[in-house]
């Protein structure tokens, strides 16, 4: 865009300072919210004597931290793995539970269905910590304690009544018309569902699982009091690491904070757009 | 169109997981905080003297307290950083979407790195914040040993934490307010405060309001922060009620006293969302009649 050069007076003066202020806010926002996380990035690609230093060697980057990770807690990887497919098969099934459920909701009324949702609703207020009281013994009682399974079930319970909110507020948007048209060609509710509905719904589906996604992989009660050895997740081996007796060793920290963050922040920002819509959608539309 | 069978049949995964998981284990704590219980022992029937202990405990009420002071503290700090961000964000700024998720990032983070980062900032003696608060001559947080200090360390850091979900739900509802208003009063002559008073507060107040009572429900619960940051020390002074909670039962093996302090934040938690449910009770009970 060309500038034309403004005439100065009070009245420039006044909008340009006011523009500055805004950017100088900018500033600050982004080194409010960008700062922290970027700063444990870097910092995990610095040399471990650096990191304390308060200066040292600004850009002299070094796999080391990796390294001495790898061989420090090799069992970290295994934890990883285990968050990812805690996560994946809590997504995978919550979206099936949620999507299901989230279609009757939009499309049948009735006094018993509004009663049932607002069951949903109201279980939605239930802190975890309370629930993981009875669910302890029960957990154990099934020998299901230390699994991926207990997990997966757990943050499944925890996200679906929001998932199938989400769900629910997308279908409403998708003309019936479509349904009816397809009931007429024969269709079964089954075909209806698989070959118009979830195609169709996408964009809900991506935002359900978001929030679900984040939740599971980033967890730490649940893991905290549901897993012992096997089932541990990454976040909760952070949290020993922090807890080390002999002393934090802050580089290896720093490499482990930075490979359970990435992946997730990257999904996050690739699916920003859905985020807001699913956050509108699960709370000012509920 | 009414649900035939086979509707409920898609609802039913949904509602089984519900009650199974969350509505009958709540349940059975109201029953176990009526009862004494720890590991290997049946429980047996007490009545209301669960609830008698934990209200004559002093570390329930400084748990309450703490809870009070971080939960309010969290939400209108919060909410004011949000407004203001959202407020920012409403105008022009460059690369706007990469401005939007740069602010959304700390939404992807979890609580445990979040308490890394954190701590490493205000490390005594090396951390960045506390070399930044020396240089300029302001006293530093000392977590470990300051109560207060630790609670505050919690509070700005469940702020960094959720500022995003406080943010979408007040940036999208600005988006959302028609400029034609801001149009018409700047013909009218009003100014930028009054804009303000009169067109974006008012219109702003139900996402606010769904803000702020999603917040408290969701502050309410603060755990893992409180846990991993000071773990309730030093000395019990820094003990929120679900970190409370978590030692009554997995620490001191009394599952009534625990369950009766889970009840009485059930209670809570329902208080604080009587309002929005009451009014999702209304739209819905509404339109099911029609």
């Amino acid at each position: 865009m060309a500038r034309r050069r403004r005439p100065f007076n009070a009245r420039n003066v006044r909008r340009a300072l006011a523009h500055a202020l805004r950017m100088l806010a900018l500033a600050a926002v982004l080194l409010w919210s960008g700062f922290p996380i970027l700063l444990v990035v870097w910092s995990s690609l610095r040399q471990p004597r650096d990191i304390f230093a308060g200066g040292g060697n600004l850009l002299a980057l070094t796999t080391r931290n990796y390294v001495n990770l790898w061989q420090r807690w090799p069992d970290f990887f295994h934890n990883l793995v285990n968050s990812l497919v805690i996560a994946l098969s809590a997504t995978a099934l919550t979206l099936v539970v949620s999507f299901l459920a989230g279609y009757v909701y939009s499309r049948r009324d009735g006094r018993l269905l509004t009663a049932s949702a607002f069951f949903m609703i109201l279980v939605r207020l239930l802190p975890p910590i309370v629930i993981t009281l009875p669910l302890f013994p029960a957990v154990n009682w099934l020998l299901l304690n230390d699994t991926r399974t207990v997990l997966v079930i757990l943050y499944c319970a925890f996200f679906l009544s929001l998932g199938t909110w989400i769900m629910k507020a997308f279908v409403d948007q998708l003309p019936r018309e479509l349904e009816e048209a397809a009931a007429i060609d024969g269709a079964g509710l089954w075909q209806t569902l698989r070959l118009i509905v979830l195609p169709l719904s996408y964009a809900g589906l991506i935002a359900t699982s978001v929030f679900i996604m984040v939740f599971a992989w980033n967890d730490f009660l649940f893991a905290f009091i549901f897993t012992a050895v096997d089932a541990k997740t990454a976040p909760l081996v952070i949290s020993e690491m922090v807890g080390a007796i002999d002393g934090v060793d802050w580089g290896i920290l720093f490499a482990a904070a930075t490979l359970q963050l990435v992946p997730i922040l990257v999904f996050v920002i690739l699916v920003q757009k859905y985020l807001i819509a699913g956050l509108t959608a699960g709370t000012v539309k509920g | 169109m009414k649900p035939s069978a086979r509707d409920w049949a898609l609802v039913f995964p949904a509602q089984a997981l519900l009650t199974v998981l969350l509505f009958v284990p709540s349940l059975y704590v109201f029953w176990l905080s009526l009862t004494r219980s720890t590991y290997g022992q049946s429980p047996v029937w007490v009545g209301l003297a669960n609830y008698a202990t934990v209200l004559s405990d002093p570390y329930f009420w400084t748990a309450t307290l703490n809870t009070a002071i971080v939960v309010n503290a969290v939400v209108f700090g919060e909410f004011l950083l949000a407004l203001a961000v959202a407020m920012l964000f409403a105008g022009w700024i460059p690369w706007r979407r990469v401005m939007i998720a740069v602010v959304l990032a700390p939404y992807a983070i979890s609580e445990v790195v979040a308490v890394v980062i954190f701590k490493y900032m205000t490390e005594p003696y090396a951390g960045p914040v506390t070399l930044a608060l020396k240089a300029i001559g302001l006293p530093t947080l000392d977590w470990a040993v300051e109560p207060s200090h630790g609670l505050a360390m919690v509070i700005l850091l469940s702020i960094w934490h959720h500022l995003p979900f406080t943010f979408i739900l007040l940036y999208t509802a600005l988006l959302g307010i028609p400029r034609e208003l801001y149009e018409a009063a700047q013909v009218d002559g009003a100014g930028a405060w009054r804009k303000f008073c009169y067109i974006t507060v008012p219109l702003l107040v139900p996402a606010m309001l769904v803000a702020l009572v999603f917040r408290y429900i969701f502050a309410f619960r603060i755990f893992s922060e409180v846990w991993l940051l000071t773990g309730g020390g030093p000395a019990r002074t820094t003990e929120v009620l679900a970190v409370y909670l978590y030692r009554q039962a997995f620490r001191y093996s009394d599952f009534g006293a625990a369950a009766a302090t889970g009840w009485l934040m059930l209670i809570a938690s329902l208080l604080m969302g009587s309002w929005t449910i009451w009014q999702m009770y209304r739209r819905m009970f509404a339109h099911g009649q029609t």
